[in-house]
């Protein structure tokens, strides 16, 4: 079975699609409930202010209003956040953004809900408010929470930084930054509730994390487990920020006091202005190479704003230290982030938890010294990119899954292509062109911490099998894809495979739809569970084939005589006679990755069990005259391990090219500025680029058949890759994102390129 | 205030009553509970609440349900179902449909119906669209998700092969489609 891969890297029709084709799946805000009650929040009107009162008396005489609740009415544990507790769902004493909920209302309908909200009176007493993450960090005063202002500092170091940059014959110091990013996922967060007959609350979220939500829950409301069931509605997109509790525990709330249905769908206003965003950084490095271009030291210290509360900040600090100088060996480095609260909408996770920031600085440092050493900006990659066995700045030796030199080479040929011919072809005058690279490594999982997955694989006595995971398919296909692994292990179509997905009643724990994790440790877990009913399965064959369990195999929902196909019997057979002695029929996988924990000084330890690995390269051209900037092609080659479904890995590749593109050029979420829709671009298929996905398979050997994941490496060489090209283009190096129209053309301005005269000869 | 409109709706005669402010996404959507349609953003911006108000996209969040007083609208859950009298056929996907689920094009979906929806619009206009005008149809749906590469291939195949054009040979790679 091992070698026979006859489900793996197929590319099968998703479970998911027809329903959604034909308008006929359920997002939240499609169910439709018995006269539901509509929920909405008033936010507070101070970025930073002490609560004196709230009244309510004129709110909750409207007609229509059927509740009003505020902090006091919450009956369990008033905080949340996945790794820190330091978020309330309603503001208790005081307000530290423009985001923070105060009162929930329920009434009949959104415009009695937004009576309800305008009829609310809060006494505030404002507060000095601090936006900027370094003033924040300067003084506690204002402190917005009482540990003060900084969130956590991370630091990964190792050797002899200021002893290893005397020998270096290039040194290179910069200083980048990055803006808020908004996810924009086309589905602002949804969520409906009933109580069922039994007295549960049912809640259904558009989520990353369903069994999160149930223990945010429980927590909240102070109930027992079995009181609370969250059913993952149709996601339409997270890329981070429905890893957070958005709407659910404000249902929650209100069916626990009105045991009535209710929805909440926030408007993209809403959405905009209450959910996380990408955490903006501040990174000042400093690189130093040999004269041959191999890299000797790094120090980096990195500030990013995690915004009112910590949310997913500290997994975003951890990671930017951690693989802050990209995929490349360094053995000296000193790298330091620090996460700080300060009176802004909280920032959370999105796609990469500071990777694809820390990706601008290392890959604009690598060119850097090439050009200071008149090197190629590809050899430089190549000669110090990490390959299987090179020991990490965190200690850790890497196994054989490093396909980062297979990456670069892949886009080699396509590089050359570039520099060689396309670079130099005649353009209109003012137009420049420019080609740039850019590498990553992203490690599968959260960082240095246990984050196991578990999977439950059932046959029923006709052989039919099901599986039951907590994972959340977002749209990036999880579903699909743990049924090809399940199907591989059971030797069945995995079309015939029933999944029963994120229903906290039935699927048990798969952790977050985050860290790109859920190829490599749900799909290990569903392999575990299907292997150990395959087990049972094949012993029980073993019986009534009279063959040894070497000799059989598994196929079409029978087990057979590998040497005698004929000589088989099918799973309903088999499924009977163990149900019918006893036998369990119902398996539950485990997996975690094997990390090791960080040293809290150093940094020192095993972060990740395993590392995708990518190289991009974009091909730009840029109007000096208007600072218009067109993305012409991007080549995107991506160690993804083993592609199960290689469909699936080329959509998450080109969909992460259009972010990286946008995180290049066009996106930053302004607080108080960015309202909707409107305020926000990013691209649309006439501001996409060529690309061209490139797969590379490096086995992974602990991984389900091979694989890793691709999810957030997807995005992360691209921004780097237009910037690079960006800087041979216009011949200034663009060091803040994004490189907007004001941004480039100031640069092509410094570098002279409104000298009439020196375009006359182009 | 209330204005009485009739029009057609997926090939039914309707006649209702809606408030002079009504936009006719909300009609669609909370009145006659065809949910398929999507509010993304409310301010036209996204596309994914696109409908066909005769044979021409529209984003159904910018109009007054009252504008539809007399016109022909096609909304999603219409495409299944309408093109055929055939019973078995009408269950199966509409030929755009099936060239996305084909051509992989469908990741979160939140905007799969508006994308349909506008390659819908495009071909009843334009029976042999080229290239730039399958990207211009689709211009005003934005996707979060795909990077618009294979939803691309889908509008492609969908338009070309009605004609006995090559399929489009982008994103296609080995491997049954079980």
């Amino acid at each position: 079975m091992a070698h026979d891969h006859s489900f793996i890297g197929k590319n099968i029709r998703r479970f998911d699609t027809p329903a959604k084709l034909t308008g006929d799946a359920l997002f939240a805000a499609d169910l439709r409930l018995d006269n539901p009650l509509c929920l909405k929040v008033l936010r507070s009107t101070h970025h930073h202010a002490r609560i004196r009162d709230i009244d309510l008396s004129a709110a909750l005489a409207l007609d229509g209003v059927a509740g009003i609740f505020t902090a006091k009415d919450i009956p369990g544990k008033n905080l949340i956040g996945i790794i820190n507790k330091d978020q309330p769902l309603l503001a208790r004493d005081k307000v530290r953004s423009k985001a923070d909920p105060v009162a929930l209302v329920a009434a009949r309908d959104e415009d009695c809900a937004q009576q309800a909200l305008n009829a609310i009176r809060v006494a505030y007493e404002e507060l000095p408010a601090v936006f900027d993450p370094e003033e924040a960090l300067a003084t506690d005063d204002p402190a917005v929470h009482d540990k003060g202002n900084l969130l956590c500092k991370r630091a990964v170091t190792k050797g002899d930084v200021d002893s290893a940059f005397r020998d270096c014959a290039s040194i290179i110091e910069e200083t980048y930054q990055t803006p808020a990013i908004e996810h924009n996922y086309l589905e602002p967060d949804a969520g409906a509730g009933i109580v069922d007959e039994e007295g549960c609350l049912v809640i259904y979220a558009s989520t990353q994390n369903p069994h999160y939500d149930h223990k945010e829950l429980t927590s909240l409301l102070d109930l027992a487990d079995d009181r609370v069931r969250i059913i993952m509605a149709a996601v339409g997109g997270g890329f981070g920020s429905k890893l957070d509790l958005n709407v659910q525990g404000f249902i929650g709330l209100a069916l626990y006091h009105l045991k009535q249905p209710v929805r909440y769908v926030y408007s993209r206003e809403e959405a905009y202005l209450a959910t996380g965003k990408r955490h903006p950084f501040k990174i000042t490095v400093k690189t130093g190479t040999d004269s041959q271009g191999k890299l000797l030291a790094a120090r980096i210290r990195a500030v990013c704003n995690t915004g009112a509360y910590g949310s997913y900040g500290m997994a975003v600090a951890s990671r930017s230290t951690v693989t802050g100088m990209g995929p490349y060996q360094v053995n000296n480095v000193d790298i330091q982030c620090r996460a700080v609260y300060t009176n802004t909408t909280f920032c959370g996770a999105m796609r990469g938890f500071g990777a694809p920031q820390m990706a601008l600085a290392h890959e604009s440092q690598m060119d850097r010294h090439a050009q200071d050493l008149g090197m190629d900006p590809w050899e430089i990659r190549k000669i110090n990119g990490f390959t299987p066995g090179a020991v990490t700045a965190t200690g850790q030796t890497l196994g054989p899954s490093v396909g980062f030199p297979q990456c670069l080479d892949a886009v080699k040929p396509h590089y050359d292509d570039a520099l060689s011919d396309w670079v130099k072809q005649p353009v209109p005058p003012f137009v420049k062109r420019g080609v740039g690279i850019g590498g990553m490594w992203y490690g599968i999982g959260n960082t240095g911490v246990q984050n196991p997955s578990t999977a439950r694989v059932e046959m029923d006595t006709t052989g039919k099998i099901t599986v039951f995971t907590g994972c959340a398919d977002i749209g990036q296909g999880s579903t699909t894809v743990l049924a090809q692994i399940a199907a591989q292990v059971l030797g069945t179509d995995p079309a015939d495979i029933q999944m029963v997905v994120g229903d906290t009643r039935y699927t048990t724990n798969a952790g977050a739809t985050s860290a790109s994790r859920q190829t490599y440790i749900s799909g290990n877990a569903v392999r575990e569970a299907a292997g150990k009913l395959a087990e049972v399965l094949f012993t029980e064959a073993v019986n009534k084939l009279k063959r040894g369990r070497t000799a059989l195999k598994m196929s079409g929902g029978c087990v057979f005589d590998a040497a005698d196909p004929d000589h088989r019997i099918g799973f309903g057979w088999l499924a009977r006679r163990i149900s019918d002695k006893g036998g369990s029929l119902s398996w539950q996988g485990y997996f975690d990755p094997d990390t090791i924990p960080l040293d809290p000084e150093t940094g020192q330890g095993k972060p990740y069990a395993t590392y995708a690995y990518a190289c991009h390269l974009a091909c730009v051209e840029v109007d000096t005259l208007t600072g218009q900037v067109a993305v012409k092609k991007v080549v995107a080659a991506h160690d993804v391990g083993r592609a199960v479904h290689p469909d699936n890995i080329v959509g998450q590749i080109r969909g992460g090219v259009a972010m990286g593109v946008g995180f290049a050029l066009m996106e930053e979420f302004v607080p108080g500025a960015t309202l909707s829709m409107k305020d926000y671009h990013v691209p649309t298929i006439a501001d996409m680029p060529e690309v061209v996905p490139i797969i590379i398979e490096s086995p992974e050997p602990t991984g389900p058949f091979g694989a890793k994941g691709v999810g957030e490496p997807a995005l992360i060489p691209t921004a780097p890759a237009v910037v690079n090209a960006l800087s041979m283009a216009l011949g200034q190096r663009i060091t803040r994102l994004p490189a907007d129209l004001e941004r480039v053309l100031a640069a092509g301005i410094a570098s002279g390129h409104f000298n009439i005269a020196e375009e006359s000869h182009v | 205030m209330t204005v009485h409109i009739e029009f057609t709706l997926n090939n039914q005669l309707r006649a209702v009553d809606v408030p002079a402010r009504m936009s006719a996404l909300e009609l669609v959507r909370d009145v006659l509970n065809l949910t398929g349609t999507k509010e993304g953003c409310g301010v036209g911006e996204c596309g994914a609440c696109t409908i066909e108000v005769d044979g021409r996209a529209v984003n159904a969040c910018l109009m007054f349900a009252a504008q539809l007083d007399g016109c022909r609208v096609l909304t999603i859950e219409g495409l299944t179902g309408h093109h055929t009298d055939n019973q078995e056929a009408d269950d199966a996907l509409h030929p755009i449909q099936e060239a996305f689920a084909e051509h992989n094009g469908v990741q979160c979906g939140f905007c799969t119906p508006g994308f349909v929806m506008s390659t819908h619009a495009l071909l009843k206009e334009n029976p042999a669209p080229s290239d730039h005008e399958m990207t211009k149809a689709v211009a005003g749906n934005i996707c979060r998700c795909t990077g618009y590469g294979q939803i691309f291939s889908s509008v492609r195949a969908a338009c070309t092969d009605r004609e006995g054009r090559p399929e489009s040979t982008s994103d296609r790679k080995g491997g049954c489609h079980g």
